[in-house]
């Protein structure tokens, strides 16, 4: 199977070689007005084990949404006929709860926010890189019955506790800052899937800007100095070209 | 249009229509009140005149009989003046008096009548008109009736003095009222059509040219200054929208070449899929950082126009120094730098929390960028960041002072310009447009950036009102 390193034009090495995310086969829906842009993306993901449909007019998506079984729609904010917001209304008042990831080239806050408003489950500006559209997709495919109620996260002998704020590695309590323990909550969550640094960034610190400067990767590594150091087995990976994963690599 | 009908299409000239007919209406009713009420008097003065006479007559006619009567009403009747008397017998012969030909069936019917007479002195049959007059017939014991009467020519000559004095006032006001709109509604007219001319040219393309003002301080004065402050505004946002794409033209178009050329040398010299490979990686990370500079821009230019003003809300900004040092704190460590948080009091402050974080976030990114690693100490000082939130009177200051090389006075305000990097900076990564960033957000709410010397090094100062930004009046 292609991993996001084929992808990114990358070969796999060093620690990344076995961090491989949990990958079920999703059935995706693209409504997206350009033809070459579509054809790319439903390329793209069939490389990575996906089945992807593409429209190319808010019409004919809205349609193809309400007669297949999709997992996870993605909708080009502006369209022929129909623009992307007003797909994803229409099928919200139906009843269709499907995530929705939307994608728009005008990449404003208040552009962002009218867009989840508006029944969208997440949003990202164009241009846009595919492993971030790929590991933002196959989260939301899986946050429905995922793991937000449990109050006890655990991956391998790794458990984090949300009640009491306690994690402990095997039979080691780790003392983690506010912030740390937010970071690793997030990716405990989304166990088995990766997890981009921009997605780090606006749901562990609420920032929807660009830091310039890749201050994610220090908070990740001081993390991984905390829960991974002095354990045989690592847990938290980097997947190179798209981001972080936490999984259990004895599996 | 021709321009009389232009004229009369003018709001102040139908305005001065209706103003016109009411107060013409006003004028009539008034005047018209004024005749009705004068008539009204005048007879009331007739009659109690007449009931006196009356009332005296038969007093004389109680004394001394017919007889006496008849002398006093023939010595009255020749005295000249507008009286009318009559004495008759029961079948109507006249003893005395001075009124003839009355109209017949007034003397047997006793009481108030007005008709027309014609007096005795007057020749029989002459072309003057008869006269009008209000008589009483009073029955006097014995059968003689008495007449008495006022002729009415008086009481009708005032009823249309007046009434021609009303139509000549109406008609008056009518006329000046009608030339008074005239000459105002053509001087608007002509101070609108220059503003309509003056707008012309301006959606001509021609966005320096400005309305009249008369200097009246009147509403069309106070709308000209206002259309004429917003024709700044727009007129700045252009300037600003022109810079921004010169600046693009400029700045982008130097990675664009990169990238090409980049591409290009890779088409003809790579020789093994590893140098393709290397070539493309080198493309993503080029255009990696282009569309990081554009997002920079753009968002520059939404801040300058004011967009996010919508966004505001009160926060405090200790909190956000407290975030964006815990962001960056473990890239300074890791760089050698202690980053040190001082904002121990709350400091409120209304605005767009999001901008507010990303304009500090860039100081401190700036701060450690360019603040040198122990190896290499700059005057001997040990490497530190200080990121503060303090309240300084009706402000607050977000300030960020680093130990870095700073920035020479005389370069101070010119960096903060969009996409102005210092020589000596060229090679550091980043777009250039952080303190650009940074001084549009302080601008957008009403505050600013300044660059400080930090002794040694650089102290950014973002200083911001703490109510928001202050809408310009007007």
């Amino acid at each position: 199977m292609p991993t996001y390193a084929d992808i990114n034009g990358q070969r796999a090495s060093g620690r990344t070689a076995d961090a491989q995310p949990d990958r079920v086969t999703m059935r995706l829906l693209i409504i997206e007005d350009d033809r070459d842009a579509a054809d790319y993306l439903v390329k793209a993901f069939r490389e990575v084990g996906h089945v992807a449909d593409a429209a190319t007019d808010g019409e004919d998506g809205l349609a193809m949404a309400l007669d297949g079984q999709y997992d996870v729609l993605i909708v080009d904010r502006m369209l022929p006929k129909r623009d992307g917001l007003s797909v994803i209304g229409t099928l919200r008042e139906k009843g269709i709860e499907t995530p929705a990831l939307i994608l728009s080239a005008l990449g404003q806050v208040d552009d962002r926010v009218k867009g989840l408003r508006a029944g969208g489950d997440d949003y990202l500006p164009k241009p846009y890189s595919f492993s971030e559209l790929l590991a933002r997709v196959e989260v939301l495919a899986r946050r429905r019955g995922a793991r937000a109620e449990e109050t006890v996260l655990r991956v391998a002998d790794l458990a984090l506790d949300r009640l009491s704020h306690q994690v402990r590695r095997g039979e080691d309590e780790i003392s983690l800052q506010p912030r740390e323990f937010r970071l690793l909550e997030y990716l405990m969550q989304h166990a088995g899937q990766v997890v981009t640094r921009t997605m780090l960034l606006e749901n562990v610190w609420d920032y929807h800007f660009d830091p310039q400067t890749n201050v994610i990767d220090v908070h990740i590594s001081r993390l991984r100095s905390k829960i991974d150091k002095g354990f045989s087995q690592p847990l938290l990976h980097t997947v190179r070209g798209a981001g972080y994963m936490i999984r259990d690599g004895a599996r | 249009m021709t321009a009389l009908g232009k004229l009369f299409r003018t709001t102040t000239f139908k305005l001065t229509l209706v103003y016109l007919t009411v107060f013409a209406l006003f004028a009539a009713f008034l005047l018209a009140y004024f005749a009705l009420n004068t008539r009204r008097l005048i007879t009331e003065q007739i009659t109690d005149t007449v009931n006196a006479e009356i009332t005296g007559l038969s007093d004389q006619y109680r004394l001394g009989g017919i007889r006496r009567l008849v002398l006093v009403v023939d010595a009255r009747a020749r005295r000249p003046g507008s009286s009318l008397y009559l004495v008759t017998t029961f079948t109507g012969q006249s003893l005395a008096g001075n009124v003839t030909a009355l109209a017949p069936g007034i003397l047997d019917n006793p009481g108030w009548t007005e008709t027309v007479y014609r007096r005795l002195d007057e020749a029989e049959g002459t072309e003057k008109p008869e006269h009008e007059a209000l008589v009483r017939v009073f029955q006097l014991p014995g059968g003689f009736r008495l007449l008495v009467g006022r002729d009415l020519e008086e009481r009708e000559r005032l009823y249309d003095i007046v009434l021609s004095a009303g139509r000549w006032s109406v008609a008056i006001v009518i006329v000046l009222g009608l030339a008074g709109g005239l000459f105002v509604s053509r001087r608007v007219l002509r101070r609108v059509d220059a503003m309509t001319e003056t707008t012309k040219t301006i959606m001509d393309g021609d966005l320096g040219g400005r309305l009249p003002v008369a200097g009246t301080g009147d509403e069309l004065d106070r709308l000209a200054q206002n259309l004429n402050a917003m024709l700044e505004r727009i007129e700045a946002l252009m300037q600003g929208l022109k810079e921004v794409s010169d600046n693009i033209a400029h700045d982008l178009k130097t990675p664009l070449t990169r990238l090409r050329n980049r591409a290009e040398q890779a088409l003809r010299t790579a020789h093994n899929e590893a140098e393709y490979r290397a070539a493309l990686e080198a493309t993503i990370e080029e255009s990696d950082g282009l569309i990081r500079t554009f997002n920079a821009l753009l968002m520059i230019a939404r801040a300058e126009s004011g967009q996010a003003r919508d966004d505001m809300n009160e926060f405090d900004a200790a909190e956000i120094a407290h975030d964006v040092g815990e962001l960056y704190e473990p890239l300074a460590e890791e760089k050698g730098i202690a980053l040190k948080v001082e904002a121990d009091a709350p400091a409120r402050v209304k605005g767009n929390r999001e901008l507010i974080s990303q304009a500090l976030a860039n100081l401190v990114d700036n701060a450690i960028k360019y603040t040198a690693p122990p190896a290499a100490p700059v005057n001997g000082a040990a490497p530190e960041i200080v990121v503060r939130a303090l309240n300084s009177g009706d402000r607050i200051l977000l300030t960020v002072a680093d130990t870095g090389p700073g920035i020479p006075e005389a370069d101070r305000a010119h960096v903060v310009e969009r996409f102005v990097r210092l020589e000596q900076s060229r090679s550091q990564p980043g777009s250039g447009l952080g303190l650009s960033l940074a001084s549009a957000v302080a601008r957008l709410h009403g505050g600013e950036l300044t660059l400080e010397d930090n002794h040694p090094g650089l102290k950014s100062v973002i200083a911001l009102p703490r109510g928001g930004p202050v809408q310009s009046a007007g």
